[in-house]
């Protein structure tokens, strides 16, 4: 597995010198935008003023419309201009490509990266940590290969539900609300099982009013089940279909692995286990793997963190031994 | 009716209730751990399905071992027979495993037994049974455990003495467990 100090050193060999060219297209782009936003905002009143000049004599309502149509042709020709001049219109996918599928690769040669794709809303379904089925599901940035013997996959994804409220003048109005922002990882589990095991972020802590609530979950069939690991238990909550094989899966050499590893990790995890895949969700508020416009993207901070979030991915595998492969699955 | 006699009525009822809903209680976890021992049954009995294979990939080459290997064949006859107590199956398990992770360790005197195909998927096949096999023991442990809870806790305590309810062993794991972790490391 790749360092960061190594990666620092990629930064500076490989990555840098793209980065400044990218970063010039980025600043030749916010400039023409600003400079035709600034022209859009005075051509109105100019128009006013041409309209007031030219118009002498004609009546008010013909100057008013005169007015409207002359900054409605403006706005348009500026708005025209914006997309074909000032718009770079293979900054994103040359970033994407030069940089993210640069890193992916120098993470690890072995993994692919398509920036269109992502994970599909089968495996979210399939995964059962979130039971609220989507009206909308979106993604990007796949990555996708096989790490020694693990096959992995993950991708940025956002699924989302609507709902519909009547106000009382009968109004109708539409709600979006996320299920889950984030990246979804998917992974070769190293043993056989044919249930569901899901592990929740503990929210409640420890104690019995919080074990009794954990215990009540309405929305799975899976029952709620406690574990030995105290330390497990204070950061997870599961929910498995078969006791036994909950336990064989969750092992206590694995409840500690998971319990480090969400220690080194701020966000939150949710984690399934389902026909011998592993399902790992880290929500993000933030959006991953996106250029930013409006500051310097030649920095080696921000950079960083696209490695460190393809890293964090990655590293399940490790984190997690998945390629201790001593059991009848190959 | 005076009131006393409406009193008594309220605190006879409400007692009767509560040995009931207790006693289901006690019933339902003390089946649950029965049923959680079943899997630990289930488990070892795959574990004794591998043990033919097991002597049959070993024997060519260790003749030295032909007397653990004649043992752990009579163990595995006596746990099928079915006629054991609880008891004696738990000891008889002990026994078969530590047989068992003696014939593992015996195994590293014989690299070409190690290295071949048939003894590397079995042995395989073996990691996960004893990984199912303590998932079992683990999931009887807490099973046990909230039977026992319950069967020690106030005021549960007083109705489980009453019905006969005592309490249940929890699964040690032994030594010779300790040294089948060991064996998988080994493998790797």
């Amino acid at each position: 597995m790749k360092t960061l100090s190594e990666f620092e050193i990629f930064y500076r060999n490989e990555l840098n010198a793209v980065l400044i060219d990218l970063d010039a297209r980025r600043r030749r782009m916010v400039k023409r935008t600003f400079l035709i936003i600034t022209l859009m905002c005075l051509f109105v009143p100019f128009s006013y003023i041409i309209v007031q000049i030219l118009g002498e004599g004609f009546e008010d309502e013909t100057r008013i419309y005169a007015f409207l149509i002359l900054s409605f042709i403006g706005l348009s020709a500026g708005l025209i201009i914006m997309t074909k001049w000032a718009r770079d219109k293979t900054f994103y996918s040359d970033f994407k490509k030069e940089i993210i599928e640069r890193i992916v690769k120098f993470v690890s040669p072995e993994l692919n990266y398509d920036g269109k794709s992502y994970v599909n809303y089968d495996s979210f379904r399939n995964s059962r940590i979130f039971m609220k089925s989507a009206d909308r599901y979106r993604g990007d940035d796949l990555v996708h290969g096989m790490l020694d013997k693990t096959k992995i996959w993950f991708s940025e994804i956002k699924a989302e539900y609507e709902t519909t409220s009547t106000d009382s003048d009968g109004k109708t109005s539409k709600k979006w609300h996320t299920i889950f922002k984030g990246l979804f990882f998917v992974a070769d589990f190293n043993k056989h099982f044919n249930t569901s095991t899901v592990v929740l972020p503990n929210r409640l802590g420890k104690g019995p009013l919080a074990n009794f609530f954990n215990k009540i979950n309405l929305t799975r069939k899976e029952k709620h089940i406690s574990l030995e690991d105290p330390d497990f238990n204070k950061q997870f909550v599961v929910y498995s279909m078969d006791q036994v094989e909950a336990r064989y899966i969750l092992s206590p050499a694995l409840m500690q692995r998971l319990t480090s590893f969400k220690q080194k990790h701020k966000p939150p995890m949710y984690i399934s286990f389902v026909n011998s895949l592993l399902y790992v969700a880290i929500a993000y508020k933030r959006d991953l793997f996106e250029p930013r416009y409006l500051s310097k993207i030649a920095d080696y901070q921000k950079i960083k963190q696209y490695f460190e979030d393809i890293h964090l991915a990655v590293s399940i595998v490790e984190e997690l031994n998945l390629n201790n492969r001593i059991w009848t699955k190959e | 009716m005076s009131t006393s006699v409406i009193v008594i009525i309220a605190v006879a009822s409400f007692l009767l209730l509560m040995s009931i809903i207790i006693y289901n209680k006690l019933v339902r976890l003390r089946n649950e751990s029965e049923n959680a021992f079943a899997s630990i049954d289930a488990m070892s009995k795959k574990r004794y399905d591998l043990i033919p294979n097991l002597v049959a990939s070993v024997q060519k080459y260790m003749e030295h071992e032909s007397g653990t290997l004649k043992d752990i064949t009579e163990m595995r006859s006596r746990a099928a027979s079915g006629t054991l107590s609880d008891d004696e199956k738990v000891s008889l398990d002990n026994k078969i495993s530590k047989a068992m992770g003696g014939i593992m360790i015996a195994v590293e005197n014989y690299p070409e037994l190690k290295a071949s195909d048939n003894f590397v998927q079995l042995q395989r096949s073996l990691n996960e049974v004893e990984e199912q096999l303590s998932a079992s023991r683990r999931a009887y442990n807490s099973a046990v455990t909230n039977y026992n809870n319950s069967v020690q806790m106030f005021p549960s305590n007083i109705f489980a003495g009453l019905f006969g309810f005592r309490q249940k062993q929890l699964f040690e794991i032994s030594e010779a467990e300790r040294q089948n972790v060991n064996v998988k490391s080994l493998f790797n």
